[in-house]
C-alpha cells in the first residue's frame, strides 16, 4: 500500500510543560480509514493537529506524500493545509452565519482575500457547496442559521464544509463524541462515504470500540503519548482493552 | 523582605495613624472644637516617637495588629483581643477623620435660614421657565450630537485597537506581543484619566466650546471601547478560528470568518451603550466649558437665575431618561 503520511519520532512538549507526544512513529496509507484509541490525554488530539500543523510539533519529522511538511510556513503551509480536512468534536461552525456561508468557509484557501472578505464566491463554488450540502442529505437547511441546527446536522454541515477542500485527507477529532448513538451512525457513514467513495484517507479519534470494528480498516491505540497497539480492529482483545483503557475498564457497546 | 520587618513597620504604621489622628483630630477638633495647628514637618517627630514606643511594645508582647495580618496570633489570648480592638479603633478613627475632613455640618443645613434658601431653589426649579425652552433644546441637541460625533469617530480606532490589545491573537510572536503590551500601557493610562479632565486639557487647547468637548470624549471613549472591543475578542469561541485555519485560510480570512461574527454584536451594544454614557458626559462636560446644555447650565447657575436652570435640568433628566431607556431596549433586541 502506499503511504500517505509518514510520521517518524514526533514529539510535542506544550509550554506548560506537558509531554503530550513522546516520540510517535506511525504510517497512514492512502484509502484506509484509520482509527485512533485512547484515553482523554492520551495524545489523540494533539497528535491530529500536528498533522496538519495547528500544533507545532517540537522534534521528529512529518512526511505527507513523500514531502516533508514538518517545518513549512506561509502560503506553503497553507496549500498543504488545503489538502487536509478536519471535523472536529464540538463541529466548530460559525453559529451566527447561515449554513450555507459555514460550507462556503471551507473554500477560503483557494480565493482571494479580497473577494473572501466581500463575500463573492463564484457560481461554480455555491454551486459545489450546495452539492456538497446534499451529499450530507441537509440541502434545504442552507439558508438558516448554524445554531439552528441539531448536533448531527451542524457535523454534517462540517463535512459538507472539509468537502469542498476536496480534501485527500480528512482528520476527524472525536466527531461523534458530543451526539447521541443514533446521531452518531449517520455521522459516522458520512466519513465513511467520504472515505469510500471520495477515495479520502480518514484518521479519526474515537472512543468507543464498537465504531472502531465497524468502521475503521486499522487501528492504533495510545497511551501517555505512545502507541501501545496497532492491528486490524477485531483483533482488540479484553487483554489490550484493559492495558488502553487500564484495568477498571468495562467496553460499552454503542447500538 | 522577611516576614519579621514587614510586622514591625505596620506596628509603626499603624502607631503613626493613630498618635496623628487621636493628637491632631480626635485632640483638637472633638475636644477642644478648634482647629489643629498648621501643619510642618518637623511636628512628625513626636508622633514617629509615638510610634516606634507603641510598635517596639507591640514586638515584645505579641499583641500586634500586624502579626495579625501577616502571620497569625493565636485565638482567645488577651494578644489577639488586643490586635482585634486596635484594627476597630483604626477603622472608628478614619471615620472620625473623614467626618472632620469633609467638614460636616448638620446643624447648619437644617437650620432655618439655610432651609428658607433650599426652600426658594426647590421652588423655582419646580416652575421652570419656558421662554428658554428653544434655547435649550438646541444646545441639548448639541449635546446629543457631540456625544454621538465623539462615538463615532472613536469607533474605528477603538475597533482596529481592540484587536491590537486582544491576547489571544497576539500573543503569537514576539513583535505583536510587544505592541500589545505598550497599546495596552496607553489605553489604560488614557483610561484612568477622567474625560472632565480631558475636557480641561483640550479646552485650554483648542478654547472653549463643543469641539474641546467632543475631543475629550473621544478620547476617552477610545480607550474605554479598545478595552471592552479587546476582552470580547479575548472571550470568544477558539474552535471556529481553529476550523478555519484548518481550512488552509489567510490569518486575516480566519479573523474575518471566524472572529469577527462572534462579536459583532457585543460590538455594537457596547457601541450603543457607549453613546448613551457619553450623552450624560457630555452634559457634565459642558460645565467645564465643553459646550451643549452643560455650558448653558453653567452660565445660568452662575447668575443664580434658578428657574432657567429648573428648566435646563428637566430636559436633561428627560433626555438622559430617554436615551437609557431606547439603549437598553436596543442592547435586548439585538441580543
Amino acid at each position: 500500500m502506499e503511504k500517505l503520511v509518514h510520521i517518524s519520532n514526533l514529539q510535542k512538549i506544550y509550554p506548560n510543560g506537558t509531554h503530550a507526544l513522546k516520540g510517535v512513529s506511525l504510517d497512514i496509507y492512502k484509502g484506509e480509514f484509520l482509527s485512533i484509541i485512547g484515553l482523554s490525554g492520551s495524545g489523540k488530539s494533539t497528535l491530529l493537529r500536528c498533522i496538519n500543523r495547528l500544533h507545532e510539533p517540537t522534534s521528529g519529522t512529518i512526511e505527507f506524500s513523500g514531502k516533508d511538511v514538518t517545518h513549512i510556513s506561509g502560503s506553503e503551509l497553507r496549500q498543504y493545509r488545503k489538502s487536509i480536512g478536519m471535523i472536529f468534536q464540538h463541529f466548530n461552525l460559525i453559529k451566527r452565519m447561515s449554513v450555507m456561508d459555514n460550507v462556503l468557509s471551507g473554500h477560503l484557501g483557494s480565493i482571494g482575500t479580497f473577494a473572501s472578505l466581500v463575500g463573492k464566491f463564484p457560481g461554480s463554488v455555491k454551486e459545489k457547496a450546495l452539492n456538497n450540502l446534499d451529499i450530507v442529505g441537509i440541502r434545504e437547511k442552507a439558508d438558516l442559521r448554524a445554531d439552528a441546527l441539531s448536533g448531527g446536522q451542524q457535523q454534517r454541515v462540517a463535512i459538507a464544509r472539509t468537502l469542498m477542500q476536496n480534501p485527500e485527507l480528512l482528520l476527524a477529532d472525536e466527531p461523534v463524541a458530543s451526539l447521541d448513538p443514533a446521531t452518531s451512525h449517520s455521522v459516522m457513514k458520512y466519513l465513511e462515504i467520504m472515505n469510500k467513495q471520495h477515495g479520502c484517507t480518514v484518521v479519526c479519534n474515537l472512543h468507543f470500540l464498537s465504531l472502531v470494528r465497524q468502521y475503521s480498516t486499522r487501528v492504533i491505540a495510545l497511551r501517555a503519548g505512545e502507541i501501545v497497539y496497532e492491528g486490524k480492529p477485531q483483533d482488540i482483545t479484553e487483554e489490550w482493552f484493559k492495558s488502553i483503557y487500564g484495568e477498571d475498564a468495562v467496553e460499552v457497546e454503542i447500538e | 523582605m522577611n516576614d519579621k520587618v514587614k510586622i514591625y513597620l505596620l506596628d509603626v504604621f499603624f502607631g503613626w495613624y493613630l498618635a496623628i489622628t487621636f493628637h491632631r483630630v480626635f485632640y483638637y477638633h472633638v475636644l477642644l472644637s478648634t482647629d489643629s495647628p498648621d501643619f510642618t514637618w518637623n511636628l512628625m517627630l513626636p508622633y514617629v516617637g509615638v510610634a516606634i514606643i507603641f510598635s517596639v511594645m507591640c514586638l515584645l508582647t505579641g499583641a500586634s495588629l500586624g502579626k495579625k495580618i501577616i502571620s497569625s496570633t493565636q485565638k482567645g489570648t488577651w494578644q489577639n483581643e488586643f490586635a482585634i480592638n486596635i484594627a476597630w479603633i483604626l477603622i472608628l478613627m478614619t471615620f472620625v477623620t473623614s467626618w472632620v475632613v469633609t467638614k460636616v455640618n448638620i446643624i447648619q443645613m437644617f437650620d432655618h435660614e439655610r432651609l428658607n434658601a433650599a426652600g426658594r431653589l426647590f421652588s423655582s426649579l419646580l416652575q421652570p421657565n419656558w421662554n428658554i425652552l428653544q434655547k435649550a433644546i438646541m444646545a441639548m441637541i448639541e449635546t446629543i450630537y457631540l456625544a454621538f460625533l465623539s462615538t463615532a469617530i472613536a469607533l474605528p480606532v477603538s475597533f482596529l485597537l481592540g484587536f491590537l490589545s486582544a491576547r489571544n491573537l497576539m500573543k503569537g510572536n514576539p513583535i505583536s506581543f510587544a505592541l500589545y503590551n505598550i497599546l495596552r500601557i496607553i489605553t489604560n493610562f488614557t483610561r484612568s484619566i477622567e474625560p472632565l479632565v480631558w475636557a480641561v486639557i483640550f479646552t485650554v487647547w483648542v478654547s472653549s466650546g463643543p469641539f474641546p468637548g467632543m475631543l475629550a470624549l473621544m478620547i476617552h471613549t477610545i480607550a474605554s471601547l479598545a478595552k471592552q472591543y479587546s476582552e470580547q475578542i479575548e472571550d470568544i469561541d477558539a474552535g471556529p478560528m481553529e476550523a478555519i485555519e484548518a481550512t488552509g485560510a489567510r490569518p486575516i480570512q480566519v479573523i474575518w470568518f471566524a472572529v469577527v461574527p462572534q462579536i459583532v454584536i457585543p460590538f455594537l451594544s457596547f457601541t450603543i451603550y457607549r453613546w448613551d454614557i457619553n450623552v450624560r458626559m457630555a452634559t457634565i462636560i459642558g460645565l467645564v466649558g465643553g459646550g451643549g446644555i452643560g455650558s448653558m447650565l453653567i452660565q445660568y447657575q452662575m447668575l443664580s437665575q434658578w428657574n432657567e436652570v429648573g428648566l435646563i435640568v428637566l430636559i436633561i433628566a428627560l433626555v438622559v431618561w430617554l436615551m437609557d431607556y431606547l439603549s437598553a431596549k436596543i442592547r435586548e433586541a439585538l441580543r
